[in-house]
């Protein structure tokens, strides 16, 4: 029982941690609170539905859901978010939380308001252990996660890019001093983020087998509880965050049998933290 | 080398620059002194790029490099040791140093490079794996130079190198200069410290409020009885 809500905690957790890396990587490096993010997390579902519909293939549809949530994710940034930087970050805020909600209405008129399937199996099978049990999204959950969260880390300590992020993200002046072209950076980092949304995007729609226009409403306010809980703008911090909010939603809920709305775990930590530890979980002053 | 012909910068309303015009030759070490306030960051901040100018050219190497984006000037040689040092808090000191030299193409030369850098203050080496924000302000300092060293510039601009270091550290600094002007690095140095500027300078520029109010070489600027009185401490 313990061990079936640690594996349930942790693989709902690495999806939180998926939505949530995007957001805290565009506030790392333009300070924006990216609300729409959660537009492209359930835009990457959409897309990677109905490329599965056309296909049927799991892995086709994850690479496809990706790829558009990364456009989306750039194009956002180029024509929304670029030209507005130099305006008070109110203003690309409201943009921000403008276009969530145009997107949320362009779900429903194109696709229908009504809640979709995404039955995609790869036919792996559930694994079981006793009474322990993974599904086969939970291990699929958990596999693309590790495998993302690798390359990022690789990404970003391994390569002369992702050195030139991290600076970016300290002093983007100084940084382009010495030759690095933030803007490209900036749509890097947009690129990638939103790649992860969409990935997310597609493992929730498989996992709950359910895609719908407002999927993305709750992951927009549950990703910026667990980006502040993480220490805004902290990658590491953000990832803790997402299992610590994945497990406390599972064991108040699932364990201690506490009648407490699942969604309001992740704020009442976000508040707990930010009484206590308001530079997050593992910020300093 | 570089020319800078009558360039003219304003943040908002306040004119910081006005008519500005320099030059400075291959190989030369030349210095702007001048008060706090008067534009001397800015005059470097323009040349990199940082700041717009309203009116006025840059040229680098012939090439007019007015309206380049401060990464292209970088790629064309230029490297900037900002006011306040600018370390990446966050990042090592061996990442700091990669960032200077972002634009090295050549992956295999970056150790050699890096061995340079160490040589030259040996305690970045025992500090390689510290994020620089835990660096002392003399050892970010040296930090901030080799970084841009790391960066083989064709001409340096250094921006008040000796501001808050421990004298000790000044004597240290001015030696590293002219040990790079000897080989044959060109400097554009701007400082408060005018007695160390004009004695490492072939030629300085005097900056009032934003204008260039007097030119000459260093050491008949040092004898200068206006700069002494304004600049040297003399009376």
């Amino acid at each position: 029982m313990l061990w079936q809500q640690l594996a349930n905690g942790i693989a709902i957790g690495s999806v939180y941690a998926l939505i949530s890396l995007g957001l805290t990587m565009v506030y790392g490096i333009l300070r924006i609170l990216h609300v729409a993010h959660a537009g492209i997390y359930a835009l990457g579902a959409y897309v990677g539905l109905f490329s599965f519909k056309l296909v049927g293939n799991f892995w086709i549809s994850l690479m496809v859901g990706m790829a558009g949530a990364a456009i989306a994710g750039y194009l956002v940034e180029r024509f929304l978010y670029t030209p507005l930087l130099h305006l008070p970050r109110i203003a690309p805020l409201i943009v921000s939380i403008g276009l969530f909600t145009a997107l949320e209405e362009a779900f429903r008129i194109v696709a229908g308001p009504h809640t979709l399937t995404y039955n995609a199996r790869i036919g792996l099978g559930d694994l079981s252990i006793g009474s322990f049990r993974l599904t086969e999204t939970q291990i699929l959950i958990l596999f693309i996660t590790i495998i993302i969260l690798i390359f990022l880390w690789a990404f970003l300590t391994k390569t002369r890019t992702g050195l030139a992020m991290r600076a970016c993200a300290q002093d983007p002046e100084t940084t382009s001093s010495f030759g690095v072209n933030v803007s490209a950076i900036i749509a890097i980092n947009f690129i990638i983020g939103s790649a992860m949304a969409g990935a997310a995007g597609v493992l929730i729609g498989v996992y709950d087998n359910q895609v719908w226009p407002t999927m993305g409403s709750i992951p927009a306010y549950k990703a910026l509880a667990i980006v502040v809980l993480g220490g805004l703008g902290n990658i590491p911090g953000t990832v803790l965050a997402s299992i610590v909010v994945g497990l406390a939603e599972t064991f108040f809920i699932g364990v201690l049998a506490i009648p407490f709305p699942r969604d309001a775990v992740a704020f009442v930590a976000m508040i707990l933290v930010l009484m206590f530890k308001p530079y997050g979980l593992l910020g300093k002053a | 080398m570089l020319k800078v012909q009558d360039i003219e910068v304003s943040y908002g309303e306040f004119l910081a620059l006005r008519g500005i015009n320099f030059t400075v030759e291959e190989g030369e070490l030349v210095t702007i002194i001048g008060a706090n306030g008067a534009g001397k960051s800015t005059i470097l901040r323009a040349v990199m790029g940082l700041v717009r100018c309203r009116k006025g050219n840059v040229f680098f190497q012939g090439g007019d490099i007015t309206f380049s984006p401060s990464y292209q000037r970088a790629r064309l040689g230029i490297s900037l040791v900002p006011e306040g040092r600018k370390i990446f808090p966050d990042l090592t000191v061996a990442e700091n140093l990669l960032m200077g030299a972002y634009t090295q193409r050549d992956k295999k030369a970056l150790p050699s490079y890096m061995e340079e850098a160490f040589t030259l203050f040996p305690v970045l080496k025992e500090r390689r794996n510290q994020v620089g924000k835990t660096l002392s302000g003399g050892e970010q300092q040296m930090l901030a130079i080799a970084r841009s060293l790391m960066s083989q510039p064709r001409m340096i601009l250094m921006d008040e190198v000796s501001l808050g270091l421990m004298p000790i550290y000044v004597e240290e600094t001015f030696k590293v200069i002219e040990n790079l002007h000897r080989r044959g690095v060109t400097i554009l140095l701007v400082e408060q410290n005018a007695r160390k500027a004009l004695g490492a300078a072939n030629r300085g520029y005097v900056l009032e409020t934003g204008e260039i109010v007097l030119s000459d070489s260093s050491q008949r600027l040092a004898l200068n009885p206006q700069v002494q009185k304004a600049y040297l401490g003399g009376t």
